[in-house]
């Protein structure tokens, strides 16, 4: 960032090759849409160089760059006028991924992933934001709180709310599919 | 605390320590104390194993990948900025607007004329010597700027070359070697960019054609596709076509190369 901040755009291929992947997964599990997640990353790139004199050197990019994905994605909800509901056809392209497992285990498996995906889909945004920030993106806590603008005990109960959340409509769907 | 300095966890405590024991997180005196708590609290123990199976198995739900279009599109804009920001900061850069142009124009021309009937015949050769030693100075800079090892530097060397004439052989050969042998993909582009001076010459789009050849980085091999599109190169159709062949060609790739094959037709 500091490259790109001296004027060396050269620098957010670097920056670009290193976030773009877990941008795009951020993404993609807020909005479930594939093609607007692409567009999404790239204006998140393209915001980075417009705003780049606003970012502090002695600050987190990691926040600073979630930071703007979000005001990215509520803008995005905001031209659009309505909110994608996730889990839709996009999502159910996602490949599973192989185990080394006997073929009933993993059928078994792979269902349960499918249905806490569904879940995961179900829970309200700002609960399922925090789980993706703590469990696929690798933050610290210091560093979601800041993104999220809390403190980081906050986080930590938010956290928690959502698994809990999460953890009863998984079970309601489970029993639902069992009765 | 305890009589024995341990620290006391209420549930709710406990609770907000949850995501810690999921992500391995905890400090040594907190791990004590939950794990105190728990042995005691069999309400937190159900709830944080039967969370944890909810947590663990969020870890095993697929990460979606990208397309490849992603990163041609990311390149292919980034180039664009670029562009855009170096004229930007070139200095002076309203001069570039036509109208000023014009006048610019109009203004030395009227004083060239002025200044030659004074100086007739004196001082011509004096300066076609002077644009030479200048010329040949910027030739320099770009040469050896290529030759550098950082990256940035051979990037600078790139840009150099925009300030030599277009007839300089040299240059057009080092961008040349640059665009086939550089190890770095944004220099890489950044000598097809250049190459666009020395488009009228032949050994120019010889040589942008040899590069898509033995080219492997999609971003680049798009840069060149649009660059032969751009001058209209119909010799190039024939390594198109034969990109085509290949079955391992990126798709996004393989989308430009249809279309470009469609428009030098």
């Amino acid at each position: 960032m500091r490259r790109v901040c001296q004027g060396d755009l050269g620098g957010l291929a670097a920056l670009f090759e290193r976030y773009h992947r877990p941008l795009y997964q951020y993404f993609v599990h807020l909005s479930g849409n594939r093609d607007l997640s692409q567009d999404l990353v790239q204006d998140v790139f393209f915001r980075i160089l417009k705003y780049r004199d606003t970012f502090q050197p002695d600050a987190s990019f990691t926040a600073w760059m979630y930071q703007i994905a979000r005001n990215t994605h509520t803008d995005s909800l905001r031209k659009r006028r309505f909110e994608v509901i996730p889990g839709g056809a996009d999502a159910k392209e996602i490949e599973m991924p192989s185990h080394d497992e006997a073929p009933e285990d993993r059928i078994g498996r792979k269902q349960e992933v499918k249905l806490l995906r569904k879940a995961l889909d179900r829970l309200p945004p700002e609960k399922r934001e925090v789980l993706i920030l703590s469990r696929y993106q690798n933050l610290k806590y210091e560093e979601i709180a800041e993104i999220l603008d809390c403190e980081v005990n906050t986080v930590k109960v938010r956290v928690y709310r959502a698994v809990q959340a999460l953890s009863q409509i998984y079970f309601q769907m489970a029993n639902e599919k069992a009765g | 605390m305890s009589s024995e300095g341990e620290v006391i966890m209420t549930c709710e405590e406990a609770r907000g320590y949850f995501v810690d024991v999921w992500r391995g997180d905890m400090d040594e005196t907190a791990e004590r104390a939950f794990q105190t708590h728990l042995h005691s609290c069999e309400t937190c123990r159900r709830e944080v194993e039967s969370l944890r199976s909810v947590w663990e198995g969020l870890g095993a739900v697929p990460r979606p990948e990208p397309d490849a279009g992603l990163r041609t599109d990311f390149y292919s804009s980034l180039r664009e900025w670029q562009r855009r920001d170096s004229e930007r900061k070139r200095p002076l850069w309203w001069v570039r607007h036509p109208a000023v142009q014009g006048i610019a124009a109009a203004v030395v021309l009227a004083a060239g004329i002025g200044i030659g009937r004074l100086t007739l015949g004196h001082d011509e050769g004096k300066l076609a010597d002077l644009q030479r030693e200048v010329n040949d100075m910027r030739q320099m800079v770009a040469l050896s700027l290529l030759q550098q090892q950082s990256a940035s530097d051979r990037l600078k060397g790139v840009s150099w070359t925009y300030r030599v004439e277009q007839s300089d052989i040299e240059v057009q050969d080092a961008l040349l070697h640059t665009l086939k042998t550089d190890p770095n993909e944004n220099v890489r582009l950044a000598a097809v960019d250049a190459l666009r001076k020395f488009s009228r010459s032949p050994e120019t789009r010889a040589g942008l054609v040899q590069a898509l050849e033995t080219q492997r980085s999609p971003i680049v091999q798009v840069a060149i596709i649009d660059e032969l599109v751009d001058l209209g190169d119909k010799s190039s159709i024939r390594t198109m076509n034969g990109l085509l062949q290949e079955p391992e060609l990126n798709p996004s790739v393989r989308k430009r190369v249809q279309w470009a094959v469609g428009q030098l037709q």
